[in-house]
């Protein structure tokens, strides 16, 4: 059901809504929320570009547009998730695009992508006992030189957190109980000094990139699109600045593993905080900056369509997040940039354009 | 180097480094580029150079700047690639830069000659303005010394005897040897209207491109009138689709060459028509000559199905376009012409796209093996029949301009129907696999993969219909 374009500025990261890395190009990278007595809805920005959001009812969505078989798979996935929060969202993601429906290379970019979740996740459990031995006083070379994936290294391993457990008066079940939940925790943003940095840490780092192929190119080329690029630019900016300061406690917080265990029921709720803030602080930018790195590729004319249409899907922060007022902003650029956006398909005839498709599946095969 | 400077000895070490500089990484081949650069006048180097055209052209590296490379700078554009199916309109054919090095060097202006190669040496490659300063002395002097040798009485005798050596009797090559000291003479001009018309090709003419055609188009005026139709061979050779220039062309104020603009409209829309007629030339001739009805394969051979929809594309915008403006010169020849341009464009799209669409599409939805166990996926067999699928939708927005309505509504409808019966035989043996999960997930990859395929061909609304019996076979949303 259609309740009709909304002037919106959401307040909170929940109230915004999760990016989805839908195919159909209407759907693309818009949000999902819970509404209303927990009802899931879709929030689909500036409908034939216009001003507003429209909020549809998610059971609604097939109906209202022609969706590919990508999405409607997604759709399926989604609405059986308990929460919708960006890790979720990525979850199910990952889960369709695996299946092959966006095509072979987002399908292989999926598994990569589930693989390199999973060594992350045992590279930062490793990294988390090193750390939690440390600590307490415990490191031992042999260990270290015997490795975590040998018997004997896990022997040893058991050995000395059983010790550091009564170092750390408590239970070895419960040490290593948090040290799971620490890891779960941590392996998306990563650890500061962590061979490969996370997921979110590189998104942040890819992030940087996009705000200086924006500059630049408002700088260098000559377009009507180039407000749109410098706009794009300072939010990327801003989402840097406070991305930086919620990296640099959460690290902080990390490295303090002794006092995290000791005063677990505060400290741990903090760290969780903080890492959801990370996620959701970069939600929506991958495929934002994904599909700033394929457009390399195209003439200025196309990457001028592409800053437009990435205008139209910029996670601009809610208001409790940020000092500024970007939706407001925005508008006075939206203004100026109506003249040179690209059509979206005809959404009324549900014909599909399949070239927008595939450009959208590029990126998930980059970015997924 | 090995043997000796015929190359006829040495042989053995250069072509196995050929080889080489297809396989090492960028950085290494351009440093290999740069240290065979030093050497390029050695006749193996020469034939290196030659056969590593094709990566040169790739990547592109700064190339060490080269006097000689300076005298091309005006009519680059308008040289003859070295292979793919793009002609530039008013083309100079590579074999002329030789000889017109040679008439410059043995009739122009010597002590000139000297101080600007000294010039170039100590210029940085990349260094455009350097160049470009260095082409304002060397282009004048070198149309002059062409033009000298070319040009019917008078001339001294050098030139006489120089041009004997390079025409011997090519008629050919004597009319190129004259456009190139046209381009030459108005080459700063040229240089300057290279960077407004940027980045080649030139997807869209936008007004600021417009106006600065028309002021070059002037400043050329005032030199000669005869040489603003030089000027435009290289504006339509930046472009994308060279006939749009003509849909501006009797917009623009040519100043002091307004009396010729209606002879320099025919005389570069006729320019056009050859262009189209020389890239539908070389369709045929990469298709092999066999175009639709020679049975499937004859053309994919040759040119991929996306390639080959996207080349279709590209030459039906120029052939509507040029169509449209040469109604103003109601001339049936042209038109006739056109027609049999946009004949050998539908045969090439139905041989490569059409008629190639079963064995391309089809055949990558694998049949039920004998032994019950689901067929592996093929993702590279996948990723090709995609590229195939998008290729025939495509086709729709070219069948109205090339009569193919009937053909491909005949190829869909095939594609939509052996795709639903290869997909229906694969969920009809579901059941097989269901039970081993590592089988299951193969069969459920095979599925989605023909769905995928169904839903390019056919659309969302009848792929629709597969999903849901695939998912109704794998029962993986089945209400709890």
């Amino acid at each position: 059901m259609l309740k009709g374009a909304i002037e919106y500025a959401p307040s909170t990261f929940e109230e915004r809504g999760a990016a989805v890395a839908f195919t159909t190009p209407l759907l693309s990278q818009t949000r999902v929320r819970r509404g209303e007595r927990s009802k899931l809805e879709v929030l689909i920005p500036s409908l034939s570009q216009g001003m507003g959001i429209y909020v549809v009812a998610w059971k609604s969505v097939p109906e209202m547009v022609s969706m590919t078989m990508h999405d409607r798979y997604l759709h399926d996935l989604i609405v059986r998730e308990e929460s919708c929060s960006p890790y979720e969202i990525r979850r199910a993601t990952l889960k369709a695009a695996r299946r092959g429906l966006a095509g072979p290379k987002a399908a292989q970019a999926a598994r990569r992508a589930l693989d390199e979740d999973e060594e992350q996740g045992t590279l930062t459990h490793y990294l988390l006992i090193l750390s939690i031995l440390k600590a307490v006083g415990l490191e031992s070379p042999e260990m270290l030189k015997a490795g975590i994936d040998t018997d004997e290294g896990q022997r040893l391993t058991r050995q000395l957190m059983t010790r550091a457990a009564e170092s750390l008066r408590m239970d070895a079940t419960l040490l290593y109980a948090r040290l799971a939940d620490i890891a779960a925790v941590t392996a998306p943003v990563g650890l500061a000094h962590s061979p490969r940095p996370g997921r979110l840490t590189r998104g942040l780092n890819d992030l940087k990139g996009f705000r200086d192929g924006m500059m630049d190119w408002a700088r260098d080329v000559p377009s009507d699109a180039a407000p749109v690029a410098e706009f794009c630019a300072e939010v990327a900016q801003h989402t840097i600045d406070i991305g930086e300061k919620v990296l640099g406690d959460f690290h902080r917080r990390i490295e303090a593993i002794g006092p995290l265990m000791r005063d677990w029921d505060d400290a741990f709720i903090r760290v969780r905080t903080q890492a959801a803030r990370m996620a959701w602080l970069l939600d929506g930018w991958s495929h934002i900056t994904g599909a700033w790195e394929v457009a390399q590729a195209e003439d200025h004319h196309q990457q001028a369509a592409t800053v437009n249409d990435l205008f139209r899907i910029l996670p601009l922060l809610p208001r409790r997040e940020s000092s500024r007022d970007f939706v407001e902003d925005s508008k006075q650029v939206k203004m100026a940039h109506r003249r040179s956006v690209r059509m979206l398909e005809d959404w009324r005839t549900g014909q599909m354009d399949i070239d927008a498709i595939r450009r959208i599946e590029a990126v998930k095969a980059r970015a997924p | 180097m090995t043997g000796p400077a015929d190359g006829q000895g040495g042989g053995d070490r250069l072509p196995g480094l050929e080889s080489r500089l297809f396989d090492i990484p960028e950085d290494k081949f351009i440093e290999v580029v740069r240290l065979l650069e030093r050497v390029r006048d050695h006749p193996d180097v020469r034939q290196t150079f030659a056969a590593i055209r094709p990566r040169l052209v790739q990547v592109r590296p700064s190339r060490r700047p080269t006097l000689k490379r300076v005298l091309c700078m005006p009519f680059e554009d308008v040289l003859e690639s070295f292979n793919g199916l793009d002609v530039p309109v008013g083309r100079i054919e590579r074999r002329v830069i030789d000889p017109v090095w040679r008439l410059v060097t043995e009739c122009g202006d010597r002590a000139l000659i000297d101080q600007l190669d000294r010039q170039v040496q100590e210029t940085a490659p990349g260094n455009l303005n350097a160049l470009r300063n260095i082409g304002r002395r060397l282009w004048p002097m070198a149309a002059q010394a062409v033009r000298g040798a070319v040009g019917a009485a008078g001339e001294p005798d050098t030139g006489r005897q120089a041009l004997w050596r390079v025409l011997q009797g090519d008629e050919e090559m004597r009319r190129q040897l004259l456009d190139v000291a046209a381009f030459l003479e108005i080459g700063l001009t040229i240089e300057s209207l290279k960077d407004t018309l940027a980045p080649k090709p030139l997807a869209v003419l936008d007004d600021p491109h417009v106006d600065a055609i028309e002021q070059a188009a002037q400043a050329v005026a005032r030199q000669s009138a005869g040489l603003v139709y030089y000027l435009l061979l290289v504006a339509a050779s930046r472009m994308a689709n060279p006939a749009d220039l003509l849909t501006v062309l009797n917009d623009l104020d040519f100043g002091k060459a307004r009396r010729e603009q209606p002879a320099i409209f025919a005389q570069l829309s006729g320019l056009v028509v050859t262009n189209l007629e020389e890239r539908s030339a070389r369709l045929e001739s990469k298709d092999g000559g066999k175009g639709a009805g020679t049975g499937p394969g004859a053309a994919a051979v040759a040119i991929a199905p996306e390639e080959a929809v996207a080349i279709a594309e590209r030459l039906v915008a120029s052939i509507d376009t040029t169509s449209a403006v040469m109604d103003v010169l109601a001339d049936p020849v042209y038109r006739e012409r056109l027609d049999a341009v946009k004949a050998t464009v539908r045969s090439m799209v139905a041989g490569a796209v059409l008629d190639t669409a079963p064995a391309g599409i089809l055949t990558a939805v694998p049949a039920p093996a004998a032994n019950g166990r689901p067929a592996p996926v093929d993702e590279d067999a996948q990723a090709a029949a995609e590229d195939h699928a998008r290729a025939l939708r495509r086709c729709e927005g070219l069948a109205g301009a090339l009569g193919l309505h009937e053909p491909l509504k005949d190829a869909m409808a095939s594609m939509e129907k052996g795709l639903t019966a290869r997909a229906q035989a694969l969920l009809a043996d579901y059941p097989k696999a269901a039970g081993d999960p590592d089988d299951a997930e193969t069969a459920e990859m095979n599925l989605f993969y023909a769905l995928r395929l169904l839903e390019l061909v056919a659309g969302p609304a009848k792929a629709d219909r597969l999903r849901t019996a695939i998912m109704a076979a794998t029962g993986e949303f089945a209400e709890e």
